[in-house]
């Protein structure tokens, strides 16, 4: 029995912890990296920010003409489409445009020409997949796919299997906190006891998740750094009304899939109480806490 | 610029009376503390360049921009290459006196300075004519093709008194300046290895049309190619980082060892198209280095490898060994290493990092983006002014060049290389 393995890197612009537990360290050094490559590997193709990834090649090209996809980036955007039709709309990877235009202060969106162009032509409803010759392409010029709600969902997924190829059956890994995977019991015994933070009683959780081979994925449309301070309001747009998301709200979802958990709970930050109950009715094991703030107050809704 | 200059001033004035300007680097004083001028005609520093290619016509355009904030003139080009010539007149609008051959350029034109940048085998005989001259010369590196060439020009400038630069342009690059104070300071802990790797997929070639491999015309255009005129990368690309390791570790190597080959570009070429050498310093340490023309994949980097973290000075970056972990993760660890499960509040929004840092990494310097050439340059000019420039600055070009000949004669021998007490000054 060896002993606890630690490490950590950065990638998709966080940090990414495993703890591997009772592990002889050389075997855990050739896993961490292994994973390492892969979530770079990951990064490079989905990320918006590299000019050379599949993503960024299809942002580019597909409002001009169909863009062939490699089966992994098209199994990506199929499983992104079938979100948003389960999600009723809620989880939608086209939604950046509108995020640049919050980023500047508009009272009256109402009356703006601007909104009205973006709003009427981003969405999952303007980009057709063409899943006979593996081809995605946009319907007009302003739709741009961010995989932002995905990527470290995704990402833990592979790792997920990583581990198991690997017969490594206790781990935990962190993916910039808001995505966790939980591998095994906790070598104490039990499950992993995976506490959500209070963000108004720092230091105190608002729930607690137990988990066993599964992860847990928390979105939030703001967030408080290590010195409390608030940050990134507003990157949270709401599909429906193409404004952002104004109230201090926290979703985490649990499920046996990290990718479906983190799709989900950016889905439901924006979803009304029915639609997250309705797609809970469709899967086992689901497990959703949302958590809405209010000055000194966290009101914690457990779906 | 302004603000990064301002910046740069900022902590080159921060740095006064620190032991990194008064030993390590003390040529960067100069920038604030340049030498008093006039702006009347009789004050303007008269520069010359000597070779107009690819690397003269670069230092050419960094002069011509100075001429806009220093009193000081381009006077003269020269080239033996006509269509360089050519373009040389082009390049300062025919207001300076074009030449083909040096020799006449420095006869007729009265110069205060030159700026050398011809193929390697000509440094030494325009170097040491111009110092003898009477004129200050900025060389391009390495200084010359030969050991004996190299000690010529260094003793030149000691006889004559007149200033010889080489250029080596991160010896005045910002990132360097702040990362060899981290390194005084202990930053990354106790230096125990460097590495650094220059690797490019390219075949090197310049000039096509030359008839091929071995025609006088190639030889003449693609002289990195030629052993008579060039250690080829040896001497074009890691004299570079050489220089930068007899920096860091404030040092030249004990010896060194080595071996390359033509493996890939067999098109008649003489110079190797990939090395890998190890530099053996004082305090054994080693210096890893290796170059490849037919694989990019690392690009290039210089890696300062402390006990405590690592410097990438090529992409401006230091990074922690062991960083303190997150309250959470620290927590989690206790948990497990005392064999109890209690609830870890970890769970939450995405942490984001501070903008200073980069996916794990630290920027060294903010200063980046100011063109090190330009500066060198800037500084040359002040030197020229004041009659003098810093004797490490010329020791650094100095002991580059001669552990690049070193080296090259350690990939052709397989030996361990010394330095011949002969060169040693």
């Amino acid at each position: 029995m060896g002993k606890l393995y630690h490490n950590r890197f950065y990638a998709m612009g966080t940090r990414f912890h495993a703890l591997i537990p009772g592990i002889e360290e050389t075997h855990a050094e050739r896993i961490f990296y292994q994973i390492k490559m892969e979530v770079e590997r990951i990064e490079s193709k989905i990320s918006r920010f590299l000019p050379d990834s599949d993503l960024s090649r299809i942002n580019r090209l597909a409002a001009k003409k169909p863009v062939q996809m490699d089966p992994e980036m098209s199994d990506i955007l199929n499983a992104c489409h079938y979100c948003w039709s389960l999600t009723d709309r809620a989880f939608d990877s086209t939604l950046r445009p509108l995020m640049e235009y919050w980023k500047e202060d508009h009272e009256d969106s109402l009356n703006d020409s601007d909104f009205k162009n973006i709003i009427d032509n981003v969405g999952f409803q303007h980009l057709t997949l063409d899943e006979s010759d593996s081809t995605v392409m946009f319907d007009n010029d302003q739709v741009e796919l961010d995989l932002g709600g995905f990527g470290k969902g995704y990402a833990l997924e592979k790792v997920k299997e990583m581990l198991s190829d690997a017969s490594i059956d206790q781990a935990f890994i962190s993916f910039g906190e808001s995505s966790i995977l939980a591998i095994g019991d906790h070598p104490a015994g039990d499950k992993w006891r995976i506490g959500m933070n209070n963000y108004v009683n720092p230091g105190n959780t608002v729930h607690e998740f137990r988990v066993n081979n599964g992860s847990v994925s928390t979105s939030s449309n703001f967030f408080l750094d290590d010195a409390g301070r608030l940050r990134n309001h507003r990157h949270v747009i709401n599909p429906k009304t193409g404004k952002p998301h104004e109230p201090f709200t926290s979703v985490s979802v649990s499920a046996e899939s990290p990718v479906l958990a983190e799709m989900l709970s950016t889905a439901f930050l924006v979803s009304s109480d029915e639609k997250i109950n309705e797609v809970m009715n469709h899967y086992e094991n689901l497990e959703v806490i949302r958590v809405d703030y209010e000055p000194g107050n966290a009101i914690i809704t457990q779906f | 610029m302004s603000i990064n200059r301002r910046k740069f001033l900022e902590m080159t004035a921060a740095l006064a009376g620190t032991s990194i300007m008064t030993t390590t680097m003390p040529w960067f004083s100069v920038f604030n503390n340049p030498a008093p001028f006039g702006m009347g005609a009789s004050d303007r520093i008269r520069v010359g360049i000597i070779g107009v290619g690819s690397r003269g016509r670069a230092l050419c355009l960094n002069l011509l921009e100075l001429e806009n904030r220093m009193n000081m003139k381009v006077v003269a080009v020269c080239d033996n290459y006509e269509p360089h010539y050519e373009r040389a007149i082009e390049l300062t609008h025919g207001e300076a006196e074009a030449f083909l051959d040096y020799r006449e350029m420095i006869d007729s034109v009265e110069l205060d300075a030159v700026v050398i940048a011809t193929p390697l085998h000509e440094h030494a005989h325009m170097t040491i004519n111009c110092l003898r001259a009477g004129i200050h010369v900025y060389c391009e590196k390495a200084m010359a093709r030969t050991l004996d060439d190299v000690k010529a020009m260094y003793d030149t400038h000691q006889e004559t008194g007149n200033i010889l630069l080489i250029g080596h342009q991160r010896l005045f690059n910002p990132v360097y300046l702040e990362a060899m104070d981290r390194l005084r300071k202990g930053d990354i802990g106790p230096i125990t290895m460097l590495r650094a790797w220059w690797t490019r997929n390219t075949d090197w070639v310049f000039y096509e049309n030359t008839g091929g491999r071995g025609t006088a015309l190639d030889r003449q255009r693609n002289w990195r190619f030629y052993e008579e005129f060039s250690a080829g990368m040896i001497s074009e690309l890691g004299s570079h980082h050489f220089q930068v390791a007899n920096w860091v570790l404030g040092n030249q190597p004990l010896s060194v060892m080595g071996s390359g080959s033509i493996n890939h570009f067999t098109d008649g070429r003489e110079v190797w198209d990939n090395f890998s050498l190890v530099f053996k310093y004082p305090e054994k340490i080693h210096f890893s280095y290796d170059c490849i023309t037919s694989n990019k994949h690392n690009g290039m980097q210089f890696q300062v490898l402390g006990n405590d973290g690592t410097m990438e000075l090529e992409s401006n970056l230091q990074f922690e060994e062991f960083p303190e972990e997150p309250p959470s993760i620290q927590g989690l660890i206790q948990n497990i290493e005392e064999g109890e499960n209690e609830t870890i509040p970890i769970g939450g929004a995405t942490w984001i990092p501070d903008t200073h840092l980069r996916l794990g990494g630290e920027y060294i310097s903010p200063g980046y983006e100011l063109d090190d050439t330009l500066l060198y340059l800037e500084g040359f000019i002040n030197f020229v002014r004041a009659g003098s420039a810093p004797e490490k600055l010329t020791m650094e070009g100095y002991n580059a060049s001669t552990w690049t000949l070193l080296a090259e004669e350690a990939t052709k021998t397989g030996k361990e290389i010394t330095l011949p007490d002969k060169y040693r000054i």
